[in-house]
């Protein structure tokens, strides 16, 4: 018995299974979450682990949206890290929303980044994302880092000194320092959840 | 804050012509409509706009020095909204920017706004809907003369299901003469207002106090406390409504809440977490508080308290442990019969590693260990007369067995938990491919034991087999099967014990699990290492063969267990899947059988076929679907959820919460023995008792959370919540008697007499 009876004990040991933490909360663990994109690929968030990953809750009917990717914020702010350390990942909860709507919006827009379908909400309320937009940095451990809004600029009249909160806190990870601001308050339009 | 004006429209003036017309044949002074550039809309939305808004005074006309009051009337379509100061969980505060040459305006006056919620409850904001006037107190210069300008900027939010941003400029003239003229029309709006608008305690006759449960705030961390009002000069105790609270926005400070205390009005729990990066200056507690109901009428108080100086939590570095500084907030009593959790009864690493080591001990008496334990003395019988020195290397490779798998146990705990997972204990019970895995390693022991095979032997004598199959490695074997069927098994003093080492440093974690493993080990140890037991032991002979053989069935009466516990987790397709892979694994063992007395390509090709044979029958046969919960098993229970033990305790009715789990053993032997038992069931209906059971059998990350407050890893827990003080539940002993349980029943139903003074 002993070698092939201990090999097998420990091996169907080992392969234990993972979990999802409650709700995202800066310095926990990020919940798990397997979406499918716009054009049908998966991403789960686990693949991802070892980057650095940004979470946006997304829905281009909010004005607050509208306004960042028209000014190019969301665009600007991932074209400037490094791609193979940073992952950003659009969510949009919007029960209404469909594959094509993302789609489209992603090529009037002309951005890279996967917009994640979560007609359900489910993967949203996991989160507590309750904004659009809302903004998460997980680290490369999976532990949230930053939880809040894109910057301090709620009204879009800020003209000089408007800090990205999201791109401050990738900064810092990269290079290995505390985020300076861990969370701060989103602003913007609610989350239209299927109810 | 002052913003240029310069954005009136080409139409602006003509507009205001107009107005002005209509000013005079109005007839002068009184009830004159605001000039249209006092009016504006916005938020255009399928043709209509969703807000107007109009800039208003108090009086007609002015005098120099003079005091008036301006302000904002936003009229919002049905349905529409815009927002207080503080949005809450998503919108945008409402904003006015004046300029007023001539004139200075202060402060904004906010009336009590209305909570609204989307229809899932899941966002909560604050603001108003239908018309709300946002006024603030003017005052004219000595010099003024004229008329004065006044012109308001409004940048609102305003939000249906959509939301529509809105910019209005609003502009009017305010004469100035001899005397200040009352306007008749508008000043009533300006005081009806103002009625609704918070006002310092003090000048309502009340004083507030704040005791925080916290000397300080951490970081990171929840918080606890109670808001006390007090009338003064024969004011009555305060009674409020439903949404009577609601906070401004505190730098660092998040989910403040109240909740009225039951039974005592003017009592108010206080409820908010620290942000990990909340402002080391000591924040307060700002929010207002609305008194009274739609009866009696309603009167807002602001609140302004010093909370609490903050302190930087330790765990804030990597991976904040999960559970144990909710246990402080849950206000779990001291009082509790059995161990408390680790952090609030202040357990002491020593305690909880004594708590280790007997839960380990009591673990050999458990319905899933006791067959190893069976096993193992049956081993043991048979190398009892060897020398001592043998005897005492078995006992060691037992224990190393226990200790080294529950080494490894920890250190996945461990890994799992650095990967940002939440584990807890007997967690590995939820995947069906580690059920199905187990009761494939038991099948092939007990075939084993059957004689079906033997490992690591070619011998056919029957001594040289028996003796070849109680090897050192079988022994290590041994000790690890027991701890892979003890983890469901959560014995008294472990759901304590685990719950706190899971939620402590990986020092604390491993050396929990080694105390655990020791006292596993101990009863074996004895038996060897105390010469007088061993001698009382029946001599070797020709039953042993035959009771290694009956030992083999009681392994598969353990796997009968797990294949039930299968079907809880997916249904009677997993079962039947699970069943076609142990008989194929059976085979296999078999066909392993065939060829093990044999040798070169006939043994290999055999062994491979097995292998193989075993591998494809999993591949196939190993797929699961979860699938729904079943009907709860108990009868007249329901799931538990936090809404239906709200609804519960409101309707004033005690509640047991079963936290359980199908491969919970301890969980079920009390739900079949105790809480299907007469009395306690007759006591349960004449207390009226809510029955909730929270089912951990598969993944519930809400019951794991809701474990986890209590300090908790692993399932069975027993929570009794007495209506009289819904926020101080009892945590039943893990081993439940059917007298504790009436007792608690008759304590939680006891209402006020047994309520403790909160």
């Amino acid at each position: 018995m002993k070698s092939l009876f201990t090999a097998v004990a420990l091996s169907v040991m080992l392969p234990v299974v993972a979990f999802a933490a409650d709700t995202a909360q800066v310095g926990k663990p990020a919940p798990a979450f397997t979406l499918k994109d716009e054009a049908g690929k998966e991403h789960s968030l686990s693949k991802y682990k070892g980057k650095i990953v940004v979470l946006e809750w997304t829905n281009p009917g909010c004005p607050f949206v509208q306004r960042h990717y028209t000014a190019n914020t969301m665009q600007k702010t991932f074209g400037g890290f490094d791609s193979s350390k940073v992952v950003w990942l659009a969510v949009d909860s919007t029960a209404s929303n469909t594959p094509d709507k993302s789609a489209a919006w992603k090529k009037e827009k002309g951005f890279s980044f996967p917009v994640l379908q979560d007609p359900s909400g489910k993967v949203g309320k996991e989160y507590g994302a309750k904004t659009t937009p809302h903004m998460y940095v997980i680290d490369d451990k999976g532990v949230v880092r930053y939880a809040g809004a894109i910057d301090d600029d709620a009204r879009g009249n800020k003209t000089a000194d408007t800090t990205n909160y999201v791109k401050t806190a990738v900064d810092a990870l990269l290079s290995g320092k505390d985020v300076p601001t861990a969370t701060s308050e989103p602003y913007g339009c609610s989350v239209k959840y299927k109810s | 804050m002052t913003r240029p004006r310069a954005r009136r429209t080409s139409g602006g003036g003509l507009f205001f012509l107009a107005g002005l017309g209509l000013w005079l044949a109005a007839g002068g002074a009184g009830a004159a409509p605001p000039p249209a550039s006092a009016v504006a809309s916005g938020a255009l939305d399928e043709g209509k706009s969703r807000v107007e808004a109009t800039l208003l005074t108090d009086v007609t006309q002015v005098k120099p020095g003079d005091s008036f009051r301006v302000g904002v009337l936003f009229k919002m379509h049905p349905g529409w909204h815009i927002y207080w100061k503080n949005p809450g969980e998503s919108g945008l505060a409402s904003e006015i920017s004046w300029d007023t040459p001539g004139s200075t305006v202060g402060e904004l006056q906010w009336p009590m706004p209305s909570t609204l919620r989307t229809s899932d409850g899941f966002i909560t904001t604050y603001g108003y809907e239908g018309e709300v006037l946002l006024s603030a107190q003017a005052h004219a210069s000595e010099k003024a003369e004229g008329s004065l300008q006044l012109s308001a900027a409004a940048d609102v939010l305003v939000c249906e299901v959509n939301c529509l941003p809105a910019q209005l400029v609003l502009l009017r003239q305010l004469p100035v003469g001899p005397e200040t003229h009352r306007d008749a029309e508008h000043a009533p709006a300006f005081d009806a207002a103002l009625a609704r608008v918070p006002v310092a305690p003090e000048r309502a006759n009340y004083t507030v106090a704040l005791a925080l449960d916290q000397p300080s705030l951490t970081t990171g961390r929840a918080f606890t406390g109670t808001v006390t009002l007090a009338g003064t000069s024969g004011v009555p105790p305060p009674t409020v409504d439903k949404d009577f609270f609601v906070p401004e926005r505190v730098p660092g400070i998040k989910h403040l809440a109240l909740t009225a205390v039951d039974g005592q009005p003017g009592t108010f729990k206080l409820e908010g977490k620290a942000s990990p990066d909340v402002p080391a200056s000591e924040p307060r507690f700002t929010g207002v508080l609305r008194l009274g109901t739609a009866a009696s009428g309603y009167h807002a108080l602001r609140l302004d308290l010093p909370l609490a100086p903050v302190v930087k939590g330790s765990a804030e570095k990597g991976v904040a442990p999960a559970a144990a500084p909710k246990a402080v907030s849950a206000g779990v009593p001291g009082a509790a019969p059995v161990a408390a959790p680790a952090e609030a009864s202040g357990l002491s690493l020593g305690l909880v590693l004594v708590f280790a080591f007997l839960g380990g001990l009591l673990l050999n008496l458990m319905p899933c260990v006791f067959p190893v334990l069976a096993l193992k003395a049956y081993g043991f019988t048979r190398t009892v007369g060897d020398e001592r020195g043998r005897v005492g290397a078995h006992a060691l490779a037992y224990t190393g067995g226990i200790i080294g798998s529950l080494l490894a146990l920890a250190l996945a705990v461990l890994a799992l938990r650095a990967a940002g997972h939440g584990v807890g204990w007997g967690f590995q019970f939820q995947e069906p491919l580690f059920v199905a895995g187990v009761a494939a390693v038991l099948v092939a022991f007990s075939l084993n034991l059957f004689g079906v095979f033997n490992v690591g032997t070619d011998g056919t004598a029957l001594v040289e087999k028996v003796d070849a199959s109680h090897g050192l490695g079988r022994s290590v074997g041994e000790g690890v099967l027991a701890v892979v069927l003890a983890t469901p098994c959560s014995a008294p003093m472990l759901g304590t014990a685990v719950g706190f080492a899971l939620t402590s440093g990986p020092a604390t974690v491993i050396l929990t699990f080694v105390l655990m493993g020791l006292g596993l080990a101990l009863p074996f140890c004895l038996l060897v290492l105390v010469p007088g037991l061993a001698r009382r032991l029946p001599r070797p002979g020709a039953w042993m063969e035959r009771f290694k053989q009956l030992l083999g069935f009681a392994l598969l009466g353990t796997t009968v267990w797990l294949v039930w516990v299968m079907g809880g987790l997916t249904g009677v397709d997993g079962m039947a899947r699970t069943l076609a892979f142990l008989a194929v694994v059976a085979l296999g063992a078999w066909l392993y059988g065939l060829v093990q007395g044999t040798s070169g390509t006939r043994k290999l090709m055999g062994v491979a076929a097995a292998v193989g044979l075993v591998a494809l029958g999993g591949a196939w046969s190993l797929r699961f679907d979860e699938v729904a919960p079943q009907a709860a098993r108990v009868t007249g229970v329901q799931a538990w959820s936090e809404e239906a033990v709200a609804t519960a305790l409101a309707a004033g009715q005690p509640v047991f919460i079963d936290f359980t789990a199908d491969w919970c053993l301890t969980c079920k032997f009390n739900e079949r023995t105790v809480l299907q038992d007469e009395d306690v069931r007759a006591a349960f209906a004449q207390h009226q008792v809510a029955f909730l059971v929270a089912d951990w059998t598969r993944r519930d990350a809400r019951i794991s959370a809701k474990l986890a407050e209590f300090g908790r890893a692993g399932v069975p827990m027993y929570l009794l919540v007495s209506p009289s003080a819904p926020d101080k539940p009892e945590v039943l002993n893990e081993l439940l008697t059917e007298d504790t349980l009436i007792d608690a029943v008759r304590r939680a139903s006891g209402r006020v007499a047994d309520a403790r003074p909160y």
